[in-house]
């Protein structure tokens, strides 16, 4: 996961050591265009195509990283 | 099932064998429509993205530019409609001498902003330049598919003998939908018209076509303009703005776009549509000497590029200065391929509101 935690890093434009599984989405700009850009970033490292719905719900980002089985299974 | 599954089987519904098909296809020579011209135009008013970061806070122009890909895009002045847009790039095809409006015998008018309910714009614009009035003309309301769709109509009224020559016209003023505190939508679109001709020829390779289509009307709130039609007349509730989680305001007769959910759909349905085309076109990707996709900003196109795998050199990006203009943006970006007459292969998706997509090949240049 360390691929999609350096995306979210930058996503949120912050050096990659400060994101990890507990790091709070709501306290960096986790607005409708990091969601778009989570959304393709997920694409590109997993494959999977993440629902905005779902990822506008996480609140850290160990709830994206529990949406990617999620949506492999569906 | 998954979204992305959903889109395909929809692909596979839509693609039934109903196009001319280049794979197998004989030495008999048959009538195909070719694109032999094409010309735009964009209103004088520009809107800057130094003028976007005056208005928006936390939207710096440098961001603005690095998210988009967008600098500038034309607004279309308060009188200034889709039909007045397409009247002026029609003219500009017309001044290119090719042929003049005598020549036209289909008139195909594309657009989501139209200038009345009725009558049809296509008849307006049949006067206005001066057309024939001996010839059909019709509007069809789609988005960003709209071009692929309007060489589809122009290749069946080709192929099947009922014209020769078709004007293929789209033209659209999103600029009026959308609420000016809307950063998302406001920086993306702007407002354009392009005239696209498509001539009869012989030939025993179709030069447009195939074709693969598909529709997903599960995603009509996706990208939507709730009110002012028949199900939600505008009253004075309708009107009124409301702010949304990011910021943004519209009202309910203002154009909104769930980006997220574009994003998903975008990333699912283009590849797939791609892979389908392939297939039926009997080619690789390699085989085409250029890919012109919708231009709905940088950053879907440049995850779309790089989900595809299709080289840089082969793939063309032609919104900086002109921005998002809906079924404008695909002949934009190949009017330069078109006027400088070399034969080429290329590959074409436009996707969008509806959900509504498709894909061709055409072979451009005199065979």
């Amino acid at each position: 996961m360390q691929n999609l935690y350096a995306g979210l890093a930058e996503i949120f434009e912050i050096d990659a050591s400060e994101v990890g599984p507990d790091t709070v989405l709501a306290n960096h700009n986790w607005d409708s265009l990091a969601i778009v850009s989570t959304i393709a970033l997920v694409d590109e490292i997993c494959g999977e195509l993440l629902d905005g719905a779902a990822l506008n719900a996480c609140v850290t980002a160990s709830d994206i990283v529990a949406l990617i089985p999620q949506a492999k299974a569906a | 099932m998954s979204r992305h599954i959903m889109v395909n089987r929809s692909l596979e519904v839509g693609a039934l064998d109903t196009q001319p098909r280049v794979e197998g296809a004989s030495a008999t020579v048959g009538t195909s429509g070719r694109i032999v011209a094409i010309a735009h135009h964009l209103p004088k008013q520009v809107l800057s993205n130094d003028a976007l970061a005056a208005i928006y806070p936390g939207w710096p122009t440098d961001k603005i530019l690095d998210k988009t890909g967008i600098e500038t895009r034309h607004i279309a002045g308060p009188d200034e409609t889709a039909v007045d847009l397409a009247e002026a790039a029609a003219r500009a095809l017309f001044a290119q001498g090719r042929v003049g409006p005598d020549d036209i015998d289909y008139l195909l008018f594309c657009t989501q902003t139209p200038d009345h309910v009725l009558p049809t714009s296509a008849c307006i614009l049949q006067q206005r330049l001066g057309l024939r009035t001996d010839i059909g003309a019709l509007d069809f309301n789609l988005g960003c598919s709209g071009f692929v769709y309007g060489l589809s109509l122009a290749q069946a009224l080709i192929a099947s003998g009922q014209a020769r020559r078709v004007l293929l016209l789209t033209a659209d003023t999103y600029s009026k939908l959308i609420h000016p505190m809307d950063r998302g939508v406001r920086s993306l679109f702007g407002d354009g018209a392009a005239a696209t001709l498509i001539e009869a020829t012989e030939t025993a390779t179709p030069a447009l076509g195939p074709f693969v289509f598909g529709t997903d009307g599960a995603g009509a709130g996706n990208l939507i303009v709730p009110a002012g039609g028949f199900r939600q007349p505008r009253t004075e509730a309708t009107g009124v703005a409301h702010e949304d989680a990011s910021g943004n305001l519209r009202s309910a007769e203002h154009l909104f776009m769930n980006g997220a959910a574009i994003m998903t759909f975008t990333l699912g349905a283009v590849p797939a549509a791609v892979d389908q085309l392939l297939t039926r076109a009997g080619a690789a990707l390699e085989d085409f000497d250029a890919v012109v996709l919708h231009q709905a900003s940088a950053f879907i196109l440049d995850r779309l590029r790089a989900k595809l795998a299709i080289p840089e050199d082969r793939f063309v990006v032609a919104l900086r200065d002109r921005g998002n203009t809906v079924s404008s943006t695909i002949p934009m970006a190949l009017e330069p391929l078109v006027r400088d007459g070399r034969a080429r292969r290329v590959l074409l998706v436009g996707f969008g509101v509806g959900y509504s997509w498709a894909a061709a090949q055409a072979l451009l240049g005199e065979p």
